[in-house]
């Protein structure tokens, strides 16, 4: 009887204009909480594997709170909880800013270990050479750090891109958000998940071979 | 190393125009003390480098020969004492630190050139960052410098794909694209094959003989006899024997300097005789 009905086809072309509409929104938070993820990591990372006082311990609590409490209770912390104490953003900011946190404390650990990676010497060549201490880390430690450090950070953009799916429970219009609550309305509940299933993997392959291929450049020449 | 190579290798020796350098040493350490928590390594050294002066320094391992050299690269904080480049005490508060080191060259066991980049890149990225060269200008000096040190043809080549005695090189050339007042070696050779030492230490006594003053740590003695223009030797932190290489090697006045020079020259005739104890071959 499912079977027999079944027409993702159908469910895609007579909804086409709403399933685009949350494709481009999920693509536009993960795109606003990679880039964040990105320079969060890079800053909070280097304050770590640099021992900076004050920001690298906080940036330890941070991580600590993001890593031990679900993803849904962060999600859920900002959107009702802040606005108790009076801070109130759209569901579009608590979409990206959610996952941009969650992804920056994961992404400073990435960052961290690449930097702490760096043996000394390659530092203090640098020092050698006449390089102040932050021009060593943007010229030495920076390169070889980051490109240690990638592999791993791959790894929880994809999450990022993925983790914006759980915009479902505050409502916000993403690719799963819509796909559901067509698919509540009409019963292609199978037809919705296939259209899911299909377009985030597509979307993670994408992104996860965009890195791939940036890695491959940028990787240190040993290991390549 | 022909005439107009020799002219490539610029040091500011006799050239610079700040009017510090004159007649007086380049580098003069006084009563330098340093520790490692408890451990002592340096105890009261003194010692001064005459402009194109190669001085030599021996010593065991832990005698403070490296920390010394580390020291007037301003890479290890002193305890006590003072150290001056040029006349000019660097190791007062205040000073700007990456700037003195700009006029220090070091080269060290392990190469520590920058994985990451070409050849090339290692010998040009500080003169193109801090010097703020054109990449052009940059790599043209460094060809000279790389050719200077007989690896024009592996500019492109990553330190990977190089022999430690190539990455030495390469290392050596990276630090005189800094146009050094002083070069300061530290055990260059230790961690090279056997066979890849002549090529470094060939590089290092051109350098000596176009006039480039050095500070060498080494257990390579025939280097030391042959291109050193003096000798210290070092042990528990001090400079217990000092002269001319061929005098203190041939004819060490101090009983440790003895015992140093017997141990490390003087292989016996059948290693099935040598028995060993904490202190090392027992004698």
């Amino acid at each position: 009887m499912i079977l027999a009905t079944y027409d993702l086809w159908a469910f895609v072309s007579e909804n086409r204009e709403e399933l685009l509409d949350g494709l481009l929104n999920t693509l536009k938070v993960s795109a606003f909480a990679i880039a964040g993820a990105f320079v969060i990591g890079l800053a909070l990372g280097a304050a770590r594997a640099h021992r900076i006082p004050v920001v690298s311990q906080l940036t330890a609590i941070y991580v600590e709170v993001i890593r031990n409490t679900p993803i849904l209770v962060q999600i859920f912390f900002i959107f009702y909880a802040l606005p108790q104490l009076g801070i109130v953003f759209d569901q579009f900011t608590v979409a990206w800013l959610s996952v941009m946190i969650w992804g920056g404390a994961f992404n400073s650990e990435n960052f961290r270990a690449g930097f702490q990676a760096v043996a000394y010497r390659y530092r203090e060549a640098g020092y050698a050479l006449g390089f102040a201490p932050f021009s060593t880390f943007v010229n030495v430690t920076l390169p070889i750090g980051g490109r240690i450090a990638l592999p791993s950070s791959i790894n929880t953009y994809i999450s990022v891109l993925k983790n914006t799916s759980l915009m479902y429970v505050i409502g916000y219009a993403e690719l799963t958000t819509t796909s559901l609550n067509i698919s509540n309305l009409t019963l292609q509940t199978t037809e919705s998940l296939t259209m899911l299933a299909i377009v985030y993997l597509t979307l993670v392959w994408s992104l996860s071979a965009l890195i791939r291929l940036l890695e491959s450049r940028l990787a240190l020449p040993e290991s390549r | 190393m022909t005439a107009s190579e020799a002219a490539t290798v610029r040091t500011a020796n006799g050239e610079d125009g700040d009017g510090t350098n004159g007649a007086g040493p380049v580098v003069r350490v006084e009563g330098l003390r340093k520790s490692f928590g408890t451990n002592l390594v340096l105890d009261g050294v003194d010692v001064t480098v005459a402009a194109g002066e190669v001085l030599v320094i021996i010593g065991r391992s832990g005698s403070g020969k490296s920390t010394l050299l580390r020291c007037i690269n301003l890479l290890e904080p002193i305890d006590e004492g003072r150290i001056l480049l040029e006349g000019d005490e660097i190791t007062r508060k205040g000073v700007d630190v990456s700037r003195v080191r700009q006029r220090i060259g070091m080269v060290f066991q392990q190469f520590n050139l920058f994985p990451h980049l070409t050849a090339i890149d290692n010998v040009t990225l500080a003169a193109r960052k801090i010097r703020k060269l054109s990449r052009e200008q940059a790599e043209q000096r460094a060809r000279e410098l790389l050719k200077t040190v007989g690896l024009e043809e592996k500019a492109d080549q990553h330190p990977h794909q190089l022999s430690g005695g190539q990455q030495q090189r390469v290392a050596i050339a990276r630090a005189l694209m800094m146009e050094p007042h002083v070069m300061l070696f530290d055990e260059v050779t230790s961690a090279l094959d056997p066979e890849l030492v002549g090529e470094v230490l060939i590089v290092m006594r051109d350098l000596a003989r176009i006039g480039m003053t050095m500070l060498v740590v080494t257990h390579e003695m025939q280097f030391a006899r042959e291109v050193g223009d003096r000798l210290v030797f070092m042990d528990e932190g001090r400079i217990v024997e000092e002269g001319a290489p061929a005098d203190v090697l041939d004819n060490p006045s101090d009983e440790r300097t003895r015992r140093f020079l017997r141990r490390t020259l003087q292989l016996p005739e059948s290693l099935e005789e040598l028995t060993v104890n904490e202190e090392g071959v027992e004698e």
